[in-house]
């Protein structure tokens, strides 16, 4: 289990393949997806026209009349060699308020009867933790995030929403993750962010990022309204700490 | 100047040839469906290949335009009227100010694109001008058309009657054969299950849309289970859940996604999927990569001799 001796090419049609560097969630694995594809868009791979990190593996897609697929997959194989987690730039943490009261968190009953824990101690729990965003997909900005304490592991819900505000920050297994546009949803919705992790109207749309880590601070309804009103008339400032190394 | 929308049809959007980079954080790159319709279309009035034009679904809109430009319409088989009188498509033709130009509803096949000479001149989202309607992004005010729209036009750059010779004009009321590469979860099916696919054809079923397309037939087997750890969808990836359907991920699909994916529809067969009805039939044929470059590589050339132009432009 874990990290690949050799990195597995699958093919995914003839514009695409997928670089797989191991078999499990783990932050080592992921790194080094982050790091080949940093490596990727630094020295601009011939014939690369688009990357998709996920969990332990990258898509890349690529034009073929551009590169065949032996030359793509031997320098994509000396790229693997020098990807290792140092290459990568420092990341950010991103500090996210999220109100954890009433109909914005209205499954954090539900999941503190399920854990055997009271409301408030899960608040607690899920704000104290360090998360790190493995990658960002499904819809657009969704940050796909594990560092929940293990007292808030939790199964997913057996029968899943059809509706999931935006927004919504939410645990599921191991793991958490904030919806980011109104979709279906199997996680258990613990509280409501007033940030936008998706606004197509900004020229850049997106709040998080892979390899990004992030915090959440616990806040009232008066100021989740607060910084909601903020954010809808442009003057809200994201926390952003200063980046640290990984 | 610009084009007046009448009636906009249950689905008309605009696009360009999509969106490139960010598909990394879940931003779909949208763009035409049937990209080699779409293609021909720009090139009749002499539009660059990613200029905007509209995607008309099912059945098509009603516009005015301010002033004279040359139009093509391509793909679905919907009749095409301006001012009442019946217009050739797959065929560049001029159009004067004042002018209704009408797409009907489909007979066969279920996308046309219509290409204006200048483009539509939507403001640029992410560098595209492809309409995402999920996401509320790029096209006119990230929605499809509504009536009484108005649509900026670029300035043409010229114009000439030209048509698309006749065997690049797909036949949507056939049943087509659309090429597939096997992976990047084919080790997750039976050899029955992948024989299966290939076996017998598949029908569209009604949940079809731009995020992808649900087929129905012969049952494909997983050798254990259907979940995988997510990772990133290629356009035209046939994902298989419980049920043992395939799936075929389009053009606004999810970036990423947990469930197996047998196989890919190569490229230059996606925009024959995109054509085909709910009840229609599709068949699939096994392909390899390289098989796939080389089908690609042809295909595209071939492209490049579609047109014929009546005089030069």
């Amino acid at each position: 289990m874990g990290i690949y001796a050799e990195p597995r090419f699958l093919p995914c049609g003839d514009l695409a393949l997928s670089v797989e560097l191991g078999d499990d969630i783990n932050r080592e694995v992921n790194a080094r997806v982050l790091a080949l594809e940093y490596l990727i868009r630094q020295r601009s791979l011939t014939g690369v026209t688009e990357t998709v990190p996920s969990y332990r593996s990258l898509l890349v897609y690529y034009d073929p009349l551009s590169v065949g697929w032996d030359d793509l997959t031997s320098s994509l194989h000396a790229l693997w060699r020098e990807a290792r987690p140092e290459v990568l730039p420092p990341a950010r943490t991103v500090e996210v308020p999220c109100c954890y009261e009433g109909e914005l968190g209205f499954e954090l009953e539900g999941a503190a009867e399920k854990l055997g824990l009271d409301p408030d101690e899960v608040a607690r729990l899920h704000a104290s933790a360090d998360y790190y965003v493995y990658f960002v997909g499904f819809t657009p900005g969704l940050p796909y995030m594990t560092g929940m304490p293990e007292r808030l592991n939790i199964p997913r819900l057996v029968q899943p929403r059809t509706k999931t505000p935006p927004g919504s920050v939410s645990i599921g297994g191991t793991q958490c993750c904030i919806y980011s546009v109104e979709s279906p949803g199997g996680f258990w919705v613990l509280g409501r962010t007033p940030l936008l992790l998706y606004n197509p109207s900004a020229a850049d749309p997106i709040l998080l990022r892979a390899g990004d880590h992030v915090r959440f601070r616990a806040i009232d309804r008066a100021e989740y309204d607060g910084i909601a009103a903020a954010v809808a008339q442009g003057t809200y400032t994201t926390h952003i700490e200063s980046p640290r190394h990984r | 100047m610009n084009l007046l929308v009448h009636d906009a049809g249950p689905q008309t959007t605009v696009q360009d040839l999509g969106r490139r980079g960010s598909l990394r954080e879940g931003i779909p790159p949208s763009g035409p469906m049937d990209r080699e319709a779409f293609l021909l279309a720009n090139r009749l009035v002499d539009n660059a290949d990613d200029a905007a034009g509209l995607e008309c679904t099912v059945i098509g809109p009603r516009l005015e335009f301010a002033d004279e430009r040359w139009v093509a319409v391509t793909g679905a088989t919907m009749a095409v009227t301006l001012n009442g009188a019946a217009m050739p498509r797959w065929a560049a033709f001029q159009v004067k100010p004042g002018e209704i130009l009408r797409l009907g509803p489909a007979a066969s096949g279920v996308r046309a694109y219509l290409a204006v000479s200048g483009g539509i001149d939507t403001p640029l989202s992410l560098g595209s001008r492809s309409t995402y309607l999920r996401g509320q992004l790029g096209g006119h005010h990230g929605r499809a058309l509504k009536k009484g729209d108005t649509l900026p036009l670029g300035a043409p750059s010229g114009g000439a009657p030209a048509r698309v010779l006749e065997p690049f004009i797909p036949d949507y009321a056939e049943s087509p054969v659309v090429r597939v590469v096997l992976g990047p979860q084919d080790d997750r099916f039976t050899e029955r299950g992948i024989a299966a696919l290939f076996d017998a054809p598949y029908e569209m079923t009604p949940q079809a849309d731009r995020m992808g397309a649900r087929l129905h037939g012969a049952r494909i087997e997983h050798t254990r289970g259907h979940d995988i750890i997510s990772d990133g969808v290629a356009f035209g990836g046939v994902q298989v859940v419980g049920d043992g359907q395939p799936i075929v991920l389009l053009a606004d699909r999810q970036s990423t996604g947990g469930y197996t994916k047998i196989g890919t529809v190569c490229s230059f067969d996606i925009g024959r999927v995109c054509q085909v009805k709910p009840g229609q039939r599709l068949s699939f044929k096994r392909v390899t990569v390289a098989e796939a470059h080389e089908l690609g590589g042809a295909y595209r050339a071939e492209l490049d001799h579609a047109i014929h132009w009546e005089e030069a432009p």
